[in-house]
């Protein structure tokens, strides 16, 4: 499979690379480790003009660990994130993550964490080779008016598969995007539209610097369902972080439960997170009830176009959440 | 669309090519360079049996620029053997087996190989984890593993080699 045509510039500098991106950002992409933006390119599903390389922004790839936060920048490769203590330590959902991703050989040298948050959502309909999608209409995503995955659907319901992003959202990340002459921080929860062409509220001209972890002295984990152990994307995920009541250690005084792979972008769930507050640890019937209520939440997003059947992705994501939270509340982190 | 000329070193010889910026890492190798060891089937980063090593990490050479490898140390599987003398790792994947058609073996050697550079005796669980992105659809990769865990112990040190049995002492432990 051969790769459109495009120019190919490596800028050495941020300053260079937000330049080039305010003066070319709608035709040109960003390329980071290139395993999901080329693939893409090679089916045929987008012909950037211009690729803006990361290889030569060093800089942009560090994890640094200060009082409050975790700091790590986008370019930084999924393996470098995998081996980091701290990451280890204070971000256990993460690291567990990006450990899950793929398989060692595609993604973990080149893949970096910023591409993993950004690439593209995925539906089975629309992620084909170009030969496969002109035998039927154009769907929405394609730029036509119909939808594959829900009939009469008058957008495009594609997936976020992405495993990064959910433990990210578990530990209440945040997200630095730069572009000329500007800087913003923002939740990752608030980072993602409702739009399935469109998944995430940033700029053509915006480049993600930055992902900041705050250190919460709180445990994390994630569970992941996939059809192999390997060069697999999740057909259901789930990410929870459970932080001890500051007067009470064996109570849990915050809890984060994030689903991923249901919906357009990963799902922070409000309602089962919050019921867990004032519950113990050891109240395993209380993590039934908050898997049994995600997945009644997580169920409405979803979509069958990411594999598995629909009614199998959804009786899964209770069990997914339950797993994440028996793990964070043994982890001792308490 | 304007040709660039770069070189790469490859197996420690640079080569200067003439490329387009669409070419991949891949199509360089084998297009440019005749240097066919390196196999395309999925070309899109499923399959890895177009893996090379970059810096002694094994990658997606079809997921890879060409031009994102300039700078790099690059190792395909024409550079594991010295001359006509098999690297150990080849020469106990021959002797154990576990190359049938042979189409995902360059992959396969080259992620093994790079696994071998950090732990020159792994276990079975670690080389299955190292080699779970490399698709094999005819040896059921228990050979594969075998050959892999066997690279440390040569037949003439191995009992089971020695009396006849080829299946390998390492990977069964
Ligand atoms: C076979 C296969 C299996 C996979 N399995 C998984 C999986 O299980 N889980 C999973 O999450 N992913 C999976 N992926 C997807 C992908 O490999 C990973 O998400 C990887 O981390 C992407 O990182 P990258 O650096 O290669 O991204 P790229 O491909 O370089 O970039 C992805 C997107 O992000 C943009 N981008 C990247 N960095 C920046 C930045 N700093 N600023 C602005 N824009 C940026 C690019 O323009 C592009 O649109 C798989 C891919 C393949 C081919
Ligand atoms: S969800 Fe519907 S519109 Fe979106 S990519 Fe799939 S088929 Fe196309
Ligand atoms: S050809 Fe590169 S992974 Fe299949
Ligand atoms: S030997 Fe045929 S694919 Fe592995």
């Amino acid at each position: 499979m051969r790769l459109p045509q495009f120019n190919y510039t490596g800028p050495d500098t941020l300053e260079k690379a937000l330049d080039l991106l305010a003066a070319h950002g709608q035709d040109a992409k960003i390329l980071a480790g290139g395993t999901d933006l080329l693939v893409r390119m090679k089916k045929g599903l987008l012909a950037p003009k211009m690729l803006i390389s990361l290889k030569a922004l060093k800089d942009l790839s560090y994890i640094q660990q200060d009082k409050d936060a975790i700091r790590i920048g986008a370019r930084t490769s999924l393996a470098d994130i995998i081996a980091s203590g701290p990451v280890q330590k204070e971000a256990a959902a993460l690291s567990t993550a990006c450990e899950k991703i793929g398989a060692a050989t595609i993604q973990h040298f080149r893949g970096t964490l910023g591409g993993n948050i950004l690439q593209d959502n995925r539906c089975f309909h629309y992620n084909q080779s170009a030969f496969h999608r002109s035998g039927r209409q154009a769907c929405h995503k394609d730029g036509g008016k119909i939808c594959y995955a829900r009939d009469e659907s008058d957008r495009c319901n594609s997936t976020c598969q992405s495993d990064g992003a959910v433990a990210l959202m578990a530990l209440d990340a945040r997200l630095v995007l730069a572009s000329k002459g500007h800087e913003r921080t923002v939740a990752i929860a608030d980072f993602y539209t409702t739009d399935g062409i469109l998944p995430f509220a940033m700029e053509p001209t915006e480049l993600l610097k930055e992902i900041i972890i705050p250190i919460q002295g709180a445990a994390s984990a994630y569970q992941r369902l996939a059809y192999r152990s390997a060069i697999d994307y999740p057909i259901v995920c789930a990410g929870v972080l459970l932080k001890a009541d500051t007067g009470k250690k064996d109570t849990i005084g915050e809890a984060r439960i994030v689903v991923g792979a249901m919906a357009r972008s990963p799902l922070f769930l409000a309602k089962e997170s919050a019921e867990l507050k004032g519950k113990s640890f050891t109240d395993t019937q209380a993590f039934q009830k908050a898997g049994n209520g995600a997945m009644n939440s997580a169920s409405t997003f979803a979509v069958h176009n990411v594999g598995a059947t629909l009614e199998y992705r959804c009786a899964m994501v209770a069990e997914m959440v339950v797993r994440a939270l028996n793990e964070a509340a043994g982890s001792g982190k308490n | 669309m304007e040709k660039l000329d770069l070189t790469l070193n490859i197996n420690h010889k640079p080569f200067d090519v003439r490329i387009s910026p669409n070419d991949t890492l891949l199509e360089v190798l084998r297009d440019h360079l005749d240097l066919t060891g390196s196999k395309e089937s999925c070309g899109e980063g499923v399959c890895g049996s177009c893996t090379v090593q970059l810096d002694g990490k094994p990658v997606r050479s079809c997921l890879t620029l060409a031009l994102e490898a300039e700078g790099a140390i690059i190792r395909t599987v024409e550079g594991l053997a010295d001359g006509d003398t098999l690297s150990p790792l080849q020469e106990s994947f021959v002797n154990h087996g576990a190359v049938q058609c042979g189409f995902c073996t360059p992959g396969m050697l080259m992620t093994a190989d790079a696994l071998l550079k950090e732990n020159p005796d792994p276990d079975e669980d670690t080389i299955r984890k190292a080699l779970s992105g490399n698709i094999c659809r005819c040896t059921g990769y228990a050979k594969i593993v075998e050959a892999v865990a066997h690279t440390a112990h040569p037949q003439d040190q191995c009992p089971d080699c020695a009396s006849g049995i080829k299946s390998c002492c390492k990977a069964k432990e």
